[in-house]
């Protein structure tokens, strides 16, 4: 039984693609959850790798808040 | 390369935008980069001001230069990287991207700025008083034991340098990136390929993938 965070250390064992090829799917990934749309399966590796890199992390939420801000005030 | 190929049509705005960035008229292509240049400013400023808390005191009143630098560069990568932008979202969020990942990565790198990175063997020993956060639910003596040789053994000195500082110490890929004068993407392949021997070594160690 293991008692520690395996996968917060370590990262998870599925595909990564990395954060050049991540970061190619960020805008179009941010604002398909804007629309509140369906995350199609293409978009798998690239939360893996959200979830593996913080720092591709904090800037993908730092977008979803810049875009979600611009919708308030009506500028794109 | 045609620019354009296999993309979805535009909405008006994005195409307007890169009519205007791509076309033969000067004037509206300086506008335009004008134009861009103040939208990702604000947007540069946005991410500072969510990412105050992160800073130390002295660092704060570079803050603003930090976002006109990091804005003239978005700008520059956002011109020569035109051609590839297929429209996959709008333009203004293809945009901003470039924007928040300059000034992300210039904060982060601003809030580190004297703060060494090495391997640090302290860690270890600072698991029993100020546990870093990654550390706390490290309650298996046997576990922390096996991922200390796991490290020793099968990372080499750079992999080590790079595991202990990113996953364990909490030090931000750009950083290093900087430090070791390399990208983030090359950092985090040495993070990945440090991540996957070591679950390697400790499954062969026989504490196995956990059931989540
Ligand atoms: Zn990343």
């Amino acid at each position: 039984m293991i008692e520690f965070d395996f996968e917060k250390l370590l990262g998870s064992s599925a595909p990564d693609p990395g954060c050049d090829d991540s970061g190619e799917l960020m805008d179009e990934y941010c604002e398909l959850v804007l629309r509140g749309d369906a995350v199609p399966d293409r978009y798998t590796a690239f939360l893996t790798h959200m979830t593996n890199c913080a720092a591709c992390r904090e800037d993908m939420e730092s977008l979803l808040a810049v875009l979600r801000q611009g919708e308030k005030t009506g500028r794109g | 390369m045609l620019p354009l190929m296999n993309t979805v049509t535009l909405d008006r705005e994005s195409a307007e935008w890169l009519g205007d960035l791509q076309g033969k008229d000067g004037g509206a292509r300086e506008q335009a980069i004008a134009r861009l240049h103040a939208l990702l400013l604000r947007v540069a400023r946005a991410v500072a001001s969510r990412r105050r808390q992160t800073l130390p005191d002295r660092a704060i009143e570079d803050v603003d230069d930090l976002c006109v630098q990091a804005v003239n560069d978005a700008v520059m990568a956002v011109l020569a990287k035109l051609d590839t932008y297929r429209g996959a979202a709008r333009f203004t969020t293809w945009a901003c991207k470039f924007a928040i990942v300059e000034t992300s990565s210039r904060l982060r790198r601003h809030a580190w700025r004297q703060r060494k990175v090495e391997v640090d063997d302290t860690i270890w020993d600072r698991l029993s008083d100020s546990t870093p956060p990654i550390l706390q639910r490290l309650e298996n003596d046997q576990l922390v034991v096996a991922l200390r040789r796991a490290i020793d053994n099968h990372l080499t000195e750079r992999q080590r340098l790079i595991f202990q500082s990113v996953a364990m110490d909490d030090v931000p890929i750009d950083v290093l990136a900087e430090r070791l004068e390399t990208s983030r993407g090359a950092i985090y392949k040495a993070l990945h390929d440090a991540r996957a021997k070591l679950r390697r070594a400790l499954i062969e160690a026989g504490h196995g993938e956990p059931v989540s």
